[in-house]
Parts: C-alpha cells; structure tokens; sequence
C-alpha cells in the first residue's frame, strides 16, 4: 500500500492563491508603516487600503485592469516622482516614499509574476525599515517582525509555484483558473495541508532567531542608527500638536482632544514628585486683537542661545542626592520641552542643536524631533514659583540694527470701555494692592463665581471689533482653561500685575507597571504666572475651577501619596508600561544602562544559584541523615514493597498497560476513529516511512491494516500486533 | 446468510477468482491489470465500457470471460439501422398456438458484448442500457428477466467518431467503469503471433467457475467490510470531483456507490474482508473518468481522457488518505 501522499498538498492553483494573499498582506503590512511617518501621503494610503483588501479579495480583477494603464504606469510614475522630487528638493525622502506606495499600488492591482513579487518584498522592506528608523516606534518593532515571518513565506510560495511550473505552457491574456478563488475552501485547504508539526517547529525557530537577535542587540555596543543613515535629516517633523511658538488661543482645547501619550516620565526619587504636577512648555506674553502670543522678543531670546550641544547648563544651584528625571517627549508633541521648573542641567543623548532662555526658563531644540526624544534632568526645582527675571533684556537684532523691545507685561490695547469694564471688575474682587498672591485668589474666586467649567464654551456675539475675552467674561457662560487663564490675565494686567499665559500639561497618571508618569495629550492645560515684585520671582496661579489656584497648600502631599492619586492600572496603562519598557532600554539603551543589565542579570543568577546550592545542600544533609538513622525490619520491608510496587507497576505498564488503555478507550472514539484504529494507523505509517516491501513488515502490515480497515469482530489482538511492529521496525532499523 | 464475511468464504471467494484469473490470461497475454478490472466489474455486479482502437482484444476479453464462467455470451454488432427489438428480442404471432409469442433477442444472455455501441441511434442505446439498469425487458406489459448474473461489454472506438451516436452522460452513468486495453508489449504480442487461431471462435476454454458462484460472489462483496473512515475518503474524492473548478459537474451519487461496490470487488478479489483506502485509490479513475466531463471540452476524446485522468490523479494527491 503506498503511503507517498497520505497528507494531501496544494496544488498548484492553491498555491498561486496563496502567494497572491500573502503579496496583498505583505503590501498591506509595508503600506501601513507609512502612517508613522509624517509624509503627506493621504491619498495614497486611502487608495491603497482600499485597493489592497478588494484586489486580494478578487483576483480576477487584476486582469481587467486595461492595457494602457500597463503601457502608461512606467512614464506616469516616473514624471508623478519627477515632478514630487523637484518641488521638495530640500527633503527628498518623501517623494521617494510616495513612489514607493505607488510602484506598491501598481503591483497589487495588476497581475504579479515572480520579479513582481520580489519587487513587492524590496518595496515593503524599504518601506518597513525607512518607517522604522524615522519613528523607532514599538509598533515598527512588531511590524518588522511580522514582516519578515510573512516575506519568509512568501518566499518559501513563491519558490514553490516557480518549482512547479516548470515547464508548464504560459497561457498569455487568459484569466488563469486560480484567480477564481474560494477563500473559505482554501482555508479549509490549507487547515487540511498544513503539517502543524512543521508549522509549530518553524514558528519556534522563527522565535528563537528574533528572541537571539533582541539578546544579541542588547548586548553588543551600539551606535546611533538614525544618525548614521541620515535619515532622519531627509526629513522634516511637523508637529502632530499644537505646541509651537505659533500656538493660538484656543488651540490648547484642540489639544486636549487628542488621547494620544504625549510623555512619559521617570523619577528617580519618588519623594520628590510635588503635589501639582505642571509641565510647563512655552509662555504666551504678548496680548493683541483678542489673543495671547509669544512675543517676537520672547522668541528672540530662545534662538540666539542655540547650539549644538549635548547638555544645557540651568540656574539652579546642583543639589547632593538630587533625584534624577527622565523625560521621553513623543515624535511630534514639540520642539519645546516639557518642565517642572528651573533645572540644573540637562542632558541629551548625543549632541542636539538646543536653545535655552535664561529670561523665561524655556528649553527648545532647532526641530521638533522626528522621533522620540530622551532627556535627563538633575537638579529640577517643582515648586509653585519661578526664579526669573521679570523683563527679557533688551536685545539689538544682529542684522538691521533695529532693537526688539519686550512688549509690556500690564499694558493691554483694548478699548476705553473696555478697560473701564475691566477696571470695574478688579474694583469688584478688591484685594489689596500689592499682594499678587491676594489678587490671584480674589481674582479665581470671583471668575469661578462667575463662570463654570466646559470644554464645549461660546463668547457670546457682539461688536465684531469688541475684545473676546471681554466679552466671555460679560457673558458669564462657561469656559475652559483657556479662557480662564485669558481672563485672568487682562484682570491682572489691569490691576497692574506683570501678568503672562504659559501652556504645557497638568497632572498625568502613574503607572506602577512601568513606574512612570504618562503624560496624554489630553492633559494639555493653560495657566497663568504672575510676577511677584516683593519675592522677585514668576508665581504659577491657575485660575481654571478644580485648581489649588496659587502656592501649594501648607498640607499637600507629595510624593508617594501624590502617585497613588493619579495611579492608573487600566489595560491601556499596562501597554503603555511596554511602550515605556521599548523606550527604556531599547530605544534609549546606551552603555550605562547596558552594563546595569548586565550587572542585574549576572546578580539575579548569582542568588538563584546560590539558593540552588543551599537547597541542595540541605537536601543532601537531610538524605545523609535519613540513611545514618537506624533500619528496622518495618521500615525496610516498608520500601522493599514500594520499591516492588513501582517496578510491577513499570512492568505492568509496559506489558499490558497500553492494551488496558486501548480496551477502556474502546467504542469511545477521537474523531470519529477507534483508538485500536488511530494506533494502527500511526503504526501503518511508520511502517511505510521506512520502506516499505520488507517481508517481515509486510505480514505486520497485513494484520495491522485489518485493525485499521478492518471489521473490529475479526480483529487479531491488538496489542500483540503492535508489539510485532514494533519490534519488526527496530530489528528494521539495526 | 448473515452479513457477517468469514474466512473460508473469503478464501474461497478468491480461490474462485483465481481460476477465473488465470483461464482468462490464457488467452489474454500481458492484461493483468484489465482482466483484474473486467472482475472487479463482474463481482461488483457492474457493466463495462471499454474504449479502444478496434482489434485489441476487447471481443477475446468477454468471451473468454463467458467461456471461463460457464456462461451464455451474445454478440450484437451495433449500427445505425439497428433496431430495439434487434436487442431486446419481439413478440410474433404464432399461428400454432393462435397468440403473440416473444422471441428473446440477443441480451438474453449473461455476457453480451453490445460492439460499437455508439455507431446505434440513441433509441437502440437506450433500449440496451434500460436492460442494463433493470436486468429484465418488458415487451407488451410482460417482463422478462434476462440472464443472472449479466454483464455487458460495451465497446466503442475513441477516434473514429464519424457517423456516430456519442452516449449522453447521463447513459455513461450506468456503466460501472471504463478500460482501456491498450497494445500488448511486445513479448505479449510476439506469443499472440505465434498462436495458430484467429478469431474468438476458436477459442477452448474450460469453465472454472459456474453461474451460482458468480452470483454468490456478487453477494459475498456486498458484505465486504468498509470502515467509517473509508467511506468517508470516498465521500471526499466525490465532493472534490463536485468542487473542481474544470469539470462540467461533479460525479453522481450513483458514481459514489459504484466506487464503493467496486472497492468491495476489489478488496474481495485480493482476499480481503475489508476494504483499504488503496482499493478506492486504484479504482477511482477506471470507475470516476467516463462519469465526468470538462468545462473547456476537447476536441480530441483522447486528449480529454487524459486530461480528465490527470486531475482525478491530482484530485486523489489532494484528499488526504484516512491513516
């Protein structure tokens, strides 16, 4: 009886099949590494989601595709890139990437032949890695993996489909019969084809290779990839958010919209972390028509410092035992960087070309960073207040001479009514004057009497040229941080208080998984500073209802209490604890932390083996023990028994257990099949694996086909046969 | 009898089949594989079909067949001019007895070869395959039983199709399998040269079975064992003949059973009680191929033999065995 092909294969159809699924997935999966980049490339990414799914679902339709689109694709695609490239000489990656997405969308919508497949492998590969470079996501981590299982078989298709048409006549212009496909027949196909055995020990391989390659990337000395590719400098960061320079009044609402991680941040001392957590970014100080701005002299200040650098030095004095923080800024959330307060110093991996104002305490890096952004903070001060001086310096503009004057920080250009009513409110909250401290708390007192908090605000319509905030704070409908902050600030400039916004995030969660703080999007938040001539220093008064309005609370926790408020155990915070372990030590992994690894690994190990050795030890001692006490009769004949015990039962076993198993297993069938069946069935193909036509297996043969095929009234008895077989194979194999 | 198959009646089921093995290959040289084929058929209580080029034995292989089991054999020549009542026989009037008396045609006999049977119009096909299904002929109301155990040898050339009635599928159906001889090899052939006959006529051969072991035979194959997972195989390769993108349609229900009557034969001609999935394998082609027909039909009737044999070959790759 011949065994060859007991488990049935695909054929050659299936086999096209399945190469075309996995060249619709393999797109798919290189397509999709675009949306981490930032590459205006919508359009491409639409038609290509749509097209890829509708193409792999029908085949056929590749070969209605008319033949001028075949004629016309090449010089189409070379003039589309020709002209892309021209007009964005300065970053030439992005064309590149469009012409890629197109030669992608080309190939899935038209029949492939093997050149085409491989050219969609070299297309994703290039898509997958350049993705990967520019973003070094987590996400790009997994992409890359399922890339590769899936290019890997793909191959191991193509190779096949090329084995078996050798040969074959090419039929040109025909539908070929495999674009008719039948997805849950090939399904139930591939179930049936598939040697689970194989797939599994592929799969563990496959393991083993990217588990060897992680051990091996943490291991050895690394070097920038990004850097050294150049990559990333082909390629301009946009700001996903609205954090810039240019960010308008109301903006900081949009923000909040977004759900997204915006920062994680690690501590090294818990005890530190102060009970409100402001993460200040950038300050708005110049007010006209209606909106707060940065000020061009604000602005100046930050550029003239920059350089490149690796560490910024800051004006707080270095403390003993100071904690240290690590902050890791998202791809796109600013090019400003987040801050509790004044700092000591700052450190960067590698040099970044970064800007510090001594006036406003605001940090700046030339670009926003295309991907995440790791840095170090010693000495940060979190108190409420801020060490600054009140006025920027006055600074001459290099290039014409002209001096840039810092606007004034109480002067607002409003209209004589308004700024009657506006007087008439301070009038209204009367604290005294003098005490900024006093006004904040009157002035929030009497706003939050006024208006209640929502995200969703109107400023009631009037005169088109009237002052918006003016007009809001009339209305008495309510409003978010914004105009809260807004409001306060023309209260305060009236009153005669150096009055400016400053904008960043408030609060976060903790993640005790990961131990950090995440910082979301939606936590983006706008306050005031207000200058406080008596302590020469920049107050934080948060007039938003729901706020310790200014200073911190004589009993404010800290600390550890502090993160048990904002903890988060959600399953999104236990991803987010991934994501956070990605960064840490493999993104922003250098020799320091390499070693500490190493140190943990090799002292982990030291005390398990030491433990090992003791419990050894012990037990050893313990069996000495058992054996220098005195043997009695009672107690060797107790093991003599146990002893025999386990032989008769190993004996029993081999002689009789299986057949006493099969015997209880009867009639209760596995599959619709008897296990006597099952088990002469697996001995059948043992036999025919090694050979078949030797005499002595032949008659085992015969008599085990009549218990696999047989009636089971007629049966021999089972487990003799199967002892026959047995040993007819291995006197087979000696 | 119970439905039970024991050892002595196998065996003796083989010992018969072994005469009858080895009287036919006296006079058919180097067919083994047909003569085996030729008694899976007659065990399986089936008819034949046997497609092939005119002088290569098909008229031996049914007579010595015939002579070996002791049986009546009859011989019609189909043509386009042929009659039903040619085939099936006619009632006359007889003037002794003042009354209508049948006067049996040809297929009362149990091996009838129906020669060319597509050079008949359809009429007279379907009067023959109508005796084929119902083993009996109705004349006038009266049916008349035709020999027991009845086998028909259908032939028909596969090249020489002018003027010529091709069977509908649906008559195809009734034949159990299809064969082709094929030319002998050449040593085969050498010794049929040195014979000193001619013709079929003067062929001797000693019967070596008779009637009622037929028939017994016939009974004992019903009863031949075929497991749960077997028959389960068979339902596969049947499905996949009904899912296959080329083929017009699937084969029918009557196609599976006679698979599975065939296997039966099979098993109990090699002295088996049970039935191995290598039985359903070997037979599928001769007992699946003339049943199917290709959506792209071929012009040539050779060329599309094939091609309809390399897919249930492919098919039968596919279907995983149940080990």
């Amino acid at each position: 009886m011949s065994m060859e092909n007991r488990r049935p294969q695909l054929n050659l159809p299936e086999l096209h099949q399945l190469k075309w699924l996995l060249g619709g997935l393999l797109a798919f999966i290189a397509v999709w590494t675009v949306v981490y980049m930032d590459v205006q490339a919508w359009l491409l990414l639409a038609l290509l989601t749509l097209a890829i799914p509708v193409m792999t679902a029908k085949p056929g339709l590749a070969m209605r595709v008319p033949r001028w689109v075949h004629l016309l694709a090449f010089p189409v695609l070379l003039s589309v890139f020709a002209v892309d490239l021209l007009s964005h000489l300065k970053e030439p990656l992005p064309p590149v990437i469009r012409l890629a997405l197109m030669l992608v969308l080309y190939r899935v919508i038209t029949p492939r032949k093997r050149r085409d497949d491989l050219q969609i492998i070299v297309l994703g590969l290039f898509l997958v890695v350049v993705g990967g470079v520019l973003s070094v996501s987590i996400v790009f981590a997994v992409q890359i993996v399922v890339f590769t299982a899936c290019a890997l078989l793909f191959l191991l298709v193509i190779t096949l489909v090329n084995g078996m048409e050798e040969g074959l006549p090419l039929a040109a212009g025909a539908t070929p019969g495999w674009m008719h496909v039948e997805w849950r027949r090939l399904a139930h196909r591939l179930r049936e084809c598939v040697d689970w055995r194989v797939a599994v020990l592929g799969g563990l391989l496959f393991a083993g290779v990217v588990g060897l390659s992680a051990v091996l990337f943490m291991a050895i000395p690394r070097f920038e990839l990004g850097n050294s590719l150049f990559l990333d400098r082909l390629i301009t960061g946009h700001t996903k958010t609205g954090f810039s320079e240019n960010i308008q009044f109301g903006d900081v609402v949009d923000i909040q919209q977004d759900t997204g991680v915006a920062l994680s941040v690690d501590v090294s001392d818990r005890s530190q972390v102060p009970s409100e957590l402001y993460w200040r970014m950038l300050v708005l100080d110049e007010y006209a028509k209606g909106s707060f701005r940065m000020s061009a002299a604000v602005k100046y200040s930050i550029d003239r410092v920059s350089a490149q650098n690796s560490r910024v030095q800051g004006e707080a004095p270095p403390l003993a035992n100071e904690s240290v923080w690590i902050f890791y800024l998202e791809t796109g959330t600013s090019r400003f960087l987040p801050l509790l307060g004044g700092f000591n110093e700052i450190a960067f991996e590698g040099e970044k070309e970064v800007a510090f104002s001594r006036d406003t305490g605001l940090v700046m890096l030339r670009q926003t960073p295309s991907k995440m952004l790791a840095y170090r903070l010693e000495g940060m001060q979190t108190g409420s207040s801020l060490r600054l001086p009140e006025k920027i310096a006055q600074i001459k503009v290099a290039s014409d001479k002209q001096e840039l004057k810092a606007p004034s920080l109480t002067a607002l250009d409003l209209h004589a009514d308004e700024m009657a009513k506006l007087a008439a409110w301070v009038a209204e909250i009367g604290a005294p004057r003098g005490s900024p401290v006093e006004f904040a708390r009157g002035a929030s007192r009497w706003l939050a009497k006024r208006h209640g908090y929502s995200l969703q605000s109107e400023i009631a319509p009037g005169r088109a040229e009237a002052d918006p905030l003016v007009r809001w704070m009339d209305s008495g409908s309510p409003g978010h941080c914004e105009l809260f902050a807004g409001a306060f600030a023309l209260l305060a400039r009236t009153a005669g208080y150096p009055t400016r916004l400053a904008l960043g995030f408030k609060g976060g969660s903790w993640n005790a998984r990961s131990e950090s703080i995440t910082i979301r999007n939606s936590d983006a938040h706008a306050w005031c500073e207000i200058f406080d001539a008596a302590a020469g220093a920049w107050l934080r008064v948060d007039p938003t209802p729901g706020s310790v309005v200014v200073g911190d609370p004589a009993n404010a926790s800290k600390g550890e209490a502090v993160l048990a408020r904002i903890r988060d155990d959600s399953w999104a915070a236990r991803f987010e604890s991934l994501r956070v372990f990605w960064y840490r030590r493999i993104v922003n992994f250098d020799q320091q932390s390499q070693v500490r690894l190493v140190r943990n690994a090799k002292k982990l190990a030291d005390e398990r083996l030491r433990a090992l050795k003791k419990t050894l030890r012990a037990e050893l001692e313990a069996l000495k023990g058992w054996i220098a006490s005195p043997w009695d009769v009672r107690r060797a004949s107790a093991w003599g028994l146990a002893a025999a015990g386990i032989a008769c039962g190993v004996v029993g076993w081999r002689l009789a257990g299986r057949g006493a198993w099969l015997r209880w297993r009867g009639g209760r069938t596995r599959g619709g099949v008897d296990p006597v069946r099952r088990e002469a069935g697996r001995w059948l193909r043992k036999i025919s694996d090694s050979e078949a036509g030797i005499s002595d297996l032949a008659c085992v043969r015969t008599e085990l086909e009549k218990l696999r095929y047989g009636r089971s009234a007629n049966w021999p008895e089972p487990m003799g046969i199967f002892r026959r077989a047995k040993r007819a194979l291995a006197g087979r194999r000696r | 009898m119970s439905d039970f198959v024991s050892a002595p009646v196998v065996s003796e089921a083989r010992q018969i089949l072994e005469r009858l093995r080895a009287n036919m290959r006296v006079t058919i040289k180097g067919k083994d594989d047909v003569i085996e084929q030729v008694l899976v058929c007659l065990v399986a209580a089936g008819h034949l079909l046997i497609e092939d080029l005119p002088g290569v034995g098909k008229t031996t292989l049914a007579y010595s067949l015939a002579r070996s089991m002791n049986c009546a054999f009859a011989r019609i020549q189909f043509t386009s001019d042929l009659l039903p009542s040619d085939v099936t026989g006619v009632s006359v009037y007889d003037e002794h007895e003042k009354r209508f008396v049948f006067k049996k045609g040809p297929v009362f006999a149990n091996v009838v070869l129906a020669d060319e049977i597509n050079r008949a119009t359809p009429k007279t096909q379907s009067a023959l395959l109508e005796v084929m299904d119902r083993a009996r002929v109705t004349i006038d109301g009266e049916a008349h039983a035709v020999g027991s155990p009845f086998l028909v040898f259908a032939t028909q050339n596969p090249v020489d199709y002018e003027g010529t009635f091709p069977l509908p599928e649906s008559q195809m159906d009734r034949f159990l399998m299809r064969l082709h001889m094929g030319y002998p090899e050449a040593n085969d052939e050498l010794e049929i040269l040195r014979a000193p006959r001619t013709n079929y006529d003067g062929i001797v051969l000693n019967a070596v079975a008779d009637r009622d072991d037929i028939l017994r035979l016939q009974v004992v194959a019903q009863q031949v064992f075929i497991e749960e997972s077997v028959l389960d195989y068979i339902l596969k390769l049947v499905t996949a003949t009904r899912t296959e993108a080329e083929f017009k349609a699937g084969v029918s229900v009557r196609g599976g059973l006679a698979l599975k009557h065939a296997a039966q034969a099979r098993a109990l001609l090699l002295g088996r009680d049970f039935v191995l999935p290598e039985d359903v394998q070997t037979l599928i082609v001769p007992v699946f191929a003339h049943r199917l027909a290709l959506v792209r039909q071929s012009p040539d009737a050779l060329e599309e033999r094939r091609a309809i044999t390399a897919i249930l070959r492919r098919i039968t790759a596919a279907v995983a065995l149940p080990v």
